[in-house]
């Protein structure tokens, strides 16, 4: 196990094209221990071709990545039980169960017996807040809020270190979403996790993240929130100085202060 | 029991009066578990005793680990034997807190976590119930989705209907007419066999004439349509079923049974008899071709005696049952793809019992116009 890596995530000259079209140009990006990292940007920025290249679905015509010291190749086996993934739609399989989901990942990667395998499963589950009625129930029951929290118990199955949520809110209503920010942040406080989200939801970006990555320019801007919100970007200025973001900001200025 | 004195990797134990020490060590991780409930289970203490875990020495204790150790240690309750902890690392120990957490929301959920009792006559009994159900249940939805379709025609439906025709027809005319001549040569070869015993070679044209026209034209272009355009329809259908658009024509004010339906069937209607012509053409040809350069019957020959053996109500008869298949193919197709809901393999599951039925029902329905032509002598 390669365990001398500085950072959960490095990414190295990254330059993604689609034919004359740069979408990344040299990305440089390290992604640190225990930290929540929100990726935003403009649609067309690219954010979710950097969350395929770093999963290696997608191979980048240049650069290297590195997930926990170990380098990323296109369609070649990534470190699979320590990474979890909630894609947007939530990709459950649909012809299993949640239970069966959760399990599904716990099955492939050990030779733990039936029962070892359920009560973990269902541990999980418990774990994102759904319960076992839920558990016996196939995705296409599921509302959209709980079938993000499914999701996020199959990728938590393995006990990963760094998990990756492709905009974890979107198509929620504010309550569920603000329910799944408040998942998001005790999964981190209780748990080992990296946390790399891509996000449009200016109320997760300032209640959940420690730092944020802006995509402009083909290249990626990271800073804590306080500073990235006086980057002279155009993009930056008109995107955090929406009346959205604005409230969200001083919203979260405000729990500081109680 | 496990010797005291034992030194494993995971864990050492260590007793002093009354109190069993067990202190853990290296990693207690998702990848351990298996080893770690084995180790744990040999350990039995005497009920009346106390268990201390003693976490200091540590490496690294995840969730699986935490649970694990929750677990056994409620076991130890359970035979009254005290259980504490010590030695955690804040790090540790909010797993298991966690753990805690969890556990007191757990509730028992009646069968879920039982093996279900496994009644096969009851299942079975209780299955050709629900099968029957859903059959009476299709042909209704069948009847009324088509009347609902034809009750107000739109104008888009004729463009669709010709789309379909080519869809579902026209590209289809090289596949059928190669499988058509192909059986045309199996059976001038079958027949020619059996008819050298006799000298009658000719009367192979008869042979090949009268199945291919009466029977074999139709059938083919049939069951070859249902494998091609029963399950696009059923596919194409269920799929957009399940991504809404569907919903998203009801919504727009169109009908999808209009819309979708009525020109699939209408337009399979028109094209499998062209196609069945398509086809006879082929299965003639693919008799004189054999007559021609095996069983020298040449061209003229072979003509001439089809004219003789051919009546217009042998090739009115082959032409009649292709709109009844067509509708058969259609409708079937059409309607499972309808009835797709929830996931994907729903979609693939539905696909399949489209083109199984479909071919299932055309070889029905032909049988059911055999024994009718045969009764009138037609």
């Amino acid at each position: 196990m390669p365990a001398d890596y500085e950072h959960i995530i490095s990414i190295r000259g990254l330059v993604n094209r689609f034919g004359p079209q740069v979408v990344h140009d040299h990305l440089e990006l390290d992604v640190r221990r225990d930290e929540i990292l929100g990726v935003v940007g403009g649609s067309g920025t690219g954010k979710s071709v950097l969350l395929r290249s770093i999963l290696g679905l997608h191979g980048p015509n240049e650069g290297t990545i590195e997930v926990m010291g170990q380098t990323i190749r296109h369609h070649q086996p990534g470190p699979h039980k320590k990474w979890g993934v909630l894609f947007q739609g939530g990709a459950l399989l649909s012809g299993l169960t949640v239970q069966e989901n959760v399990e599904l990942p716990i099955a492939l990667h050990s030779n733990l017996p039936v029962a070892t395998r359920r009560e973990l499963a269902v541990l999980k589950i418990f774990m994102v807040g759904l319960d076992l009625t839920a558990a016996a129930k196939y995705p296409n029951e599921l509302s959209g809020g709980m079938r993000k929290r499914a999701s996020l118990a199959r990728a938590l199955a393995l006990e990963p270190k760094v998990l990756f949520l492709d905009e974890p809110t979107a198509g929620l209503d504010p309550i569920s979403a603000t329910e799944f920010d408040r998942l998001v942040s005790y999964l981190h406080q209780n748990l080992d996790l990296t946390i790399v989200m891509i996000t449009h939801d200016v109320d997760t970006l300032f209640s959940v993240c420690d730092r944020v990555a802006v995509l402009v320019n083909k290249g990626i801007i990271v800073d804590t929130l306080d500073e990235i919100v006086k980057h002279p970007d155009p993009w930056i200025q008109d995107y955090f100085g929406d009346p959205r973001a604005v409230r969200a900001r001083r919203a979260a200025i405000a729990k500081v202060k109680i | 029991m496990l010797d005291l004195a034992a030194v494993d990797t995971f864990l050492t134990l260590e007793k002093q009066n009354g109190l069993l020490q067990i202190s853990l060590r290296d990693n207690w991780v998702f990848a351990n578990v298996a080893k770690l409930q084995e180790l744990l289970d040999q350990i039995v203490p005497e009920p009346g005793t106390s268990v201390r875990f003693s976490c200091g020495g540590l490496k690294e204790l995840d969730l699986a680990g935490a649970w694990a150790l929750y677990e056994k240690s409620m076991d130890f309750e359970e035979i009254e034997v005290q259980t504490d902890f010590e030695g955690f690392k804040a790090a540790h120990f909010k797993f298991l807190q966690h753990i805690i957490d969890i556990a007191a929301q757990k509730e028992y959920v009646p069968g879920f976590f039982d093996q279900k009792p496994n009644h096969w006559v009851h299942d079975g009994i209780r299955k050709l119930g629900s099968n029957t159900i859903d059959a009476v249940d299709s042909v209704g939805f069948i009847a009324r989705a088509v009347l609902d379709g034809i009750k107000r025609p739109s104008r888009l439906v004729i463009g669709e209907v010709i789309r379909q025709i080519h869809a579902t027809g026209t590209s289809a005319i090289p596949i059928v007419m190669v499988v058509c001549f192909l059986m045309g040569v199996v059976l001038a070869f079958q027949s020619a066999r059996q008819l050298e015993q006799f000298g009658a070679n000719i009367f192979m044209v008869d042979l090949v004439a009268n199945s291919i026209f009466r029977e074999l034209g139709v059938l083919l272009a049939a069951i070859m349509v249902a494998g091609r355009s029963g399950s696009a329809f059923a596919a194409a259908l269920g799929t957009m079923k399940l991504t809404e658009e569907i919903d998203a024509l009801r919504v727009l004010g169109l009908n999808p049974n209009q819309i979708l339906i009525i020109p699939r069937v209408v337009g399979l209607m028109i094209a499998l008899p062209l196609l069945t012509v398509f086809a006879n053409i082929a299965g003639l040809l693919g008799g004189a071709f054999i007559g021609a350069t095996v069983l020298d019957i040449n061209w003229f020959s072979f003509t001439e005696r089809l004219a003789l053996s051919i009546q217009v109500n042998d090739v009115l008869v082959g032409l009649s049952k292709a709109p009844v298949f067509a509708f058969l193919i259609s409708v079937t197709g059409t309607l499972r793809g309808m009835q797709v809901k929830g996931s994907a393999e729903e979609l693939g599951r539905l696909t399949t019992v489209a083109v199984v039925q479909s071919i299932f029902l055309i070889i029905v329905a032909d049988s059911i116009f055999t024994v009718i032509y045969s009764r009138i002598g037609f």
